[in-house]
């Protein structure tokens, strides 16, 4: 290269998006207001399954600062409700009234909204709305539910299967009739959520012209969002204005359309006042969508040498009441299923998986959708055939994964796997953590009595995915292409707008350091807008690990045609070659720089002085390129952890973590690596504490933090990050980093229990490890209080 | 009973004295009443610290305090940790070179905590230092960073006291 800026990608840029959060102007959702607005509050359901035999609203219309109380009933026929996604495997229908008709089907649904002239008022006056319900029986496991017997949930799904699956490739049967040895696993994960610390809102706000309907809402969507609000209310999409304002985490929870938001946005455009909702913490955690809660039933054969020959699962996820809006009720149960295989080959396959539906709060997409629960079973799986075959765990792991000379290759799920290398990955893992001298030192090595294991678990993640791969398997919804726009202002600074929000992971600045590496600009004149539909170009919006890839791809193909501009009428400018010129630090100049313009210079000549620029060399610097990188790029990892537990407390203390990773080029370490951990730290609340736990009634027992743990400072050690990465396949190299770690997290400590576990004879087989769990694994005998 | 009650306070530096309703929260308060929007709600039942600010020196989550505890008290919040000259306090600039926050919704309880425990202990060690952190709540960072933010702002402050 004749002209060289030092790069900035790979470097760990200070982010200037940090700035306003740090000094307490962040502006979430909660934090905009516009006089005259006005604030909701909903009246929730108390029973899981009930008929709503009446609501009485006449108390609460009454109180003083009341606007409105809107029922399901005066709704009904004004908005188009949620049908379910359509789905290739959907096995019957759901219908979700934004505001429940007839009938509820999960504790938390909602049935009225409050609008008042303060939130105060508003949930005083859900107070006074009287409503007599029905109660019908409930279902609450998804193994129950899909009885022929069970209670319907929706009168057009028959067994409650909302998603239901038989897949089969390569020769299963064959495979487990000629097996040397044939391993059976049954797993369960408990039911947990995103709990992002700042719940779901919006404030929608009406105004007759253009832009009728402008919602800031805490969303990663914001076109898809716009593109629903139109159509649901019956608006055009030139109308509709969606912002996603500084969100306050996001893991997927944020990446569903749900009803409140849509109501609000109706109450806007009827009462013609702004109209804020917020959630607090009881709502979010019974109204906003939930995550796992699956049982697998897991078999593989394997060969005398611990080859895996064929996988055959059986898999059952409770989804919930209802088919969340746009993803669907496939997520957990067809990921599962469809990613089971993970990094490893596996020539045959076989599974039945379904979603039924339960009497809980609807299961939407959570960081790393159902690959933690297929990855887990799996991991744990290959540790009992380790133990079986009298083989170390790692060396049954090695024999087993898809190496980078079979590259590309196609696995039994369809999958195609290149560009990755989990054997390094491994290896880098063993030798980090020195596991060989671990196992040495495994019997003497825990202090008081405890159980010391040690847990190895390799992922495969599949990341920014293109058009041919699919994120909502068998839905209509296949996103896989973004757009960005760069755009030289007449100051000479570049905007970079796209329609991928951040919850937290610096996109912009990655996205700003991206560009100013391929355009040749310092960093402070890159700037970049990312939450805006009336401002960003087309964009699906930030989910799936998909933003780093689809937004720097996006970014380099326009910097390229922009360049191209630039360099054009710098030559004419400079009167120069083109071809001798190149742009350094924001400048278009020479080799030896002895002519040389700013880009603000040339920017400001070809708006306010164009007179003497030929028209063909001024035709805007402004440039949209679509990225679509077709297939996905598969990151990776290997985790290796050691903990000791206690057989007196059930208590499980992680002593060791060391994860290595290959999330592909790096474009800001520091941001990677806090993803990196904080994907293991959601891993570790997974793993050990976080259950969402349901009564038989269907009542929910965890509706505040005090009763649904996430870890704290405490319970999370010290992670020892190594890198093996290798460059994807897509422009630029780079690999999502979003949702691999967590993964890895379940399965190596998961893997590390039932290691400890297994010198008392313990296996342990559904998750999270509670103390009460691993007593009872160890068949500890406990007085049931 | 009356239903307001007149307050006076001192919040980051500023007098004021204001009418509130008894039933009002700290939180509501700063946030609604002065538009100190800076203090975040997460939870509203004094677990994740995300409200937490100081008064009179002490940090006390503001969800959990009502509006006319405040009177008579000087309050900080996040809003004015800044110096009069506009310099950042060193947690916010520790936590900025950092790494210290993702989505940030926390971070305004961090600060504040760390703060405090800076004060009471300026030179902590780690395990000082997650203990003191944790009764704050942050999703996005498996702490780490958060640490290591907290551990140089103690370095930082012990170097400017000797200098």
């Amino acid at each position: 290269m004749r002209f060289s800026n030092e790069k900035i990608v790979g470097t760990s840029v200070l982010p200037d998006e940090a700035i306003p959060l740090l000094e307490g102007e962040g502006r979430f959702i909660n934090d905009i207001s516009f006089s005259g607005m006005y604030h909701v509050a909903f009246l929730r359901s108390q029973y899981a399954h009930a008929r709503l035999v009446s609501v009485d609203t006449e108390a609460a219309r009454a109180m003083p600062g009341v606007i409105k109380v809107m029922t399901g009933a005066e709704l009904a026929g004004k908005v188009e409700p949620f049908r379910s996604m359509p789905n290739r495997f959907s096995g019957g229908e759901s219908v979700q009234h934004w505001l429940a008709v007839d009938k509820v089907r999960f504790c938390g649904e909602a049935i009225c909204a409050v609008v008042a002239e303060d939130r105060a008022t508003a949930e005083d006056a859900v107070d006074l709305i009287e409503v007599d319900y029905d109660p019908l029986p409930v279902v609450t496991k998804a193994r129950e539910g899909e009885m022929d017997d069970a209670p319907r949930i929706h009168d057009e799904c028959a067994n409650n299967h909302l998603i239901k699956r038989e897949y089969e490739r390569g020769e299963v049967d064959e495979a487990f009739a000629n097996a040397h040895a044939v391993v059976e696993r049954s797993f369960h994960i408990g039911r947990k959520q995103a709990m992002c610390l700042e719940g779901r809102g919006c404030v929608a706000a009406f105004r007759q012209g253009s832009f009728k309907l402008s919602v800031w809402m805490s969303h990663q969507l914001p076109y898809v969002v716009r593109h629903y609000l139109a159509k649901h209310l019956k608006l055009g999409e030139t109308d509709v204005r969606v912002i996603a304002a500084q969100t306050g985490g996001g893991f997927g929870q944020k990446a569903s359309i749900y009803p409140e938001e849509f109501l609000c946005s109706y109450l806007a455009l009827q009462l013609r006042r702004p109209i804020k909702w917020v959630e607090d913490r009881l709502e979010n955690m019974v109204a906003s969508t939930h995550a796992r809660e699956n049982d697998v039933e897991l078999k593989i054969a394997f060969d005398k040498d611990g080859h895996i020959l064929a996988l055959d699962s059986d898999i059952w996820a409770d989804v919930g009441a209802y088919s969340t809006y746009l993803w669907s009720a496939g997520m957990e149960p067809l990921q599962i299923a469809g990613l089971m295989p993970g990094p490893y080959k596996v020539p045959a396959m076989r599974y039945v998986t379904r979603g039924v539906a339960t009497n809980k709060t609807p299961v939407g997409p959570y960081r790393a959708v159902g690959r933690p629960t297929a990855s887990t079973s799996l991991e744990l799986l290959l540790d009992d055939a380790a133990r079986q075959l009298g083989m170390d765990p790692v060396e049954l792991r090695k024999r087993n994964l898809i190496t980078a000379d079979l590259m590309p290759y196609r696995n039994a799920n369809n999958l195609l796997h290149d560009h990755v290398n989990y054997e390094a990955c491994l290896d880098l893992s063993a030798a980090k953590a020195n596991y060989q001298k671990l196992r040495e030192g495994q019997e003497s090595a825990a202090p008081n009595g405890k159980l010391r294991g040690i847990g190895v678990a390799c992922f495969a993640e599949l990341t920014g995915l293109g058009t041919s791969t699919a994120v909502g398997p068998g839905t209509l919804l296949q996103p896989g292409r973004d757009a960005v726009t760069l755009r030289l202002e007449t100051s000479g600074a570049l905007t970079i707008a796209a329609a991928l929000p951040s919850q937290g992971q610096r996109i912009a600045t990655a996205m700003c350091q991206v560009a100013a590496d391929e355009l040749g600009m310092k960093l402070e004149d890159v700037n970049c807008v990312t939450n805006d539909t009336a401002m960003a170009p087309y964009g699906f919006g930030t989910f799936a690990s998909r933003t780093a890839v689809f937004g720097s791809g996006a970014v380099i193909k326009a910097a390229q045609e922009l360049r191209e501009r630039l360099l054009a009428l710098g030559a004419h400018l400079l009167e120069t070659p083109k071809e001798e010129l190149g742009i350094v630090d924001s400048a278009i100049q020479t080799l030896d720089r002895s002519k040389s313009i700013s880009l603000a210079n040339l920017a400001e000549q070809s708006f306010f002085s164009a007179k003497h620029i030929p028209d063909e060399l001024n035709q805007g610097f402004e440039i949209t390129s679509f990225y679509d990188p077709k297939f996905g790029s598969f990151a990776a990892g290997a985790h290796t952890v050691v903990v000791d537990v206690d057989p007196e407390t059930g208590d499980v203390e992680i002593v060791r973590y060391v994860a290595v990773e290959d999330v592909g080029r790096v474009i800001n370490p520091a941001v990677v690596e806090g993803q990196i951990i904080g994907g293991i730290a959601q891993g570790i609340g997974e793993a050990l504490l976080e259950e969402l736990i349901y009564d038989e009634d269907g009542q929910p027992r965890t509706v505040t933090l005090a009763d649904y743990l996430v870890p704290s400072s405490m319970e999370i050690p010290k992670i020892e990050l190594h890198h093996a990465n290798t460059p994807s396949g897509a422009i630029g190299g780079f690999k999502g980093c979003g949702e691999g770690s967590i993964i890895g997290a379940v399965g190596a400590i998961a893997c590390a229990i039932n290691d400890a576990l297994s010198r008392k004879g313990g296996d342990l087989r559904a998750f999270p490890a509670t103390p009460e769990r691993v007593l009872r694994a160890l068949n500890v005998e406990m007085r049931d209080a | 009973m009356a239903r307001d009650r007149t307050i006076t306070c001192k919040v980051n530096g500023r007098a004021y004295e204001k009418s509130v309703p008894v039933r009002q929260s700290l939180a509501d308060f700063l946030r609604d009443t002065l538009s100190l929007t800076g203090t975040h709600l997460g939870c509203e039942h004094g677990v994740c610290g995300a409200c937490t600010v100081l008064m009179n020196g002490r940090s006390v989550r503001s969800c959990l305090t009502l509006a006319v505890q405040a009177d008579e008290t000087d309050i900080v919040t996040i809003e004015g940790l800044r110096s009069d000259s506009g310099e950042w306090h060193q947690i916010q600039k520790s936590f900025h070179e950092n790494f210290g926050l993702q989505c940030g919704y926390c971070t305004p309880g961090f600060l504040i905590t760390a703060i405090e425990l800076l004060e009471e202990n300026p030179d902590p060690t780690e395990n000082e230092v997650r203990e003191a952190l944790s009764g704050n709540i942050c999703r996005c960072s498996g702490y780490s960073a958060i640490v290591t933010a907290v551990m140089a702002a103690a370095r930082d402050m012990l170097e400017l006291q000797k200098t």
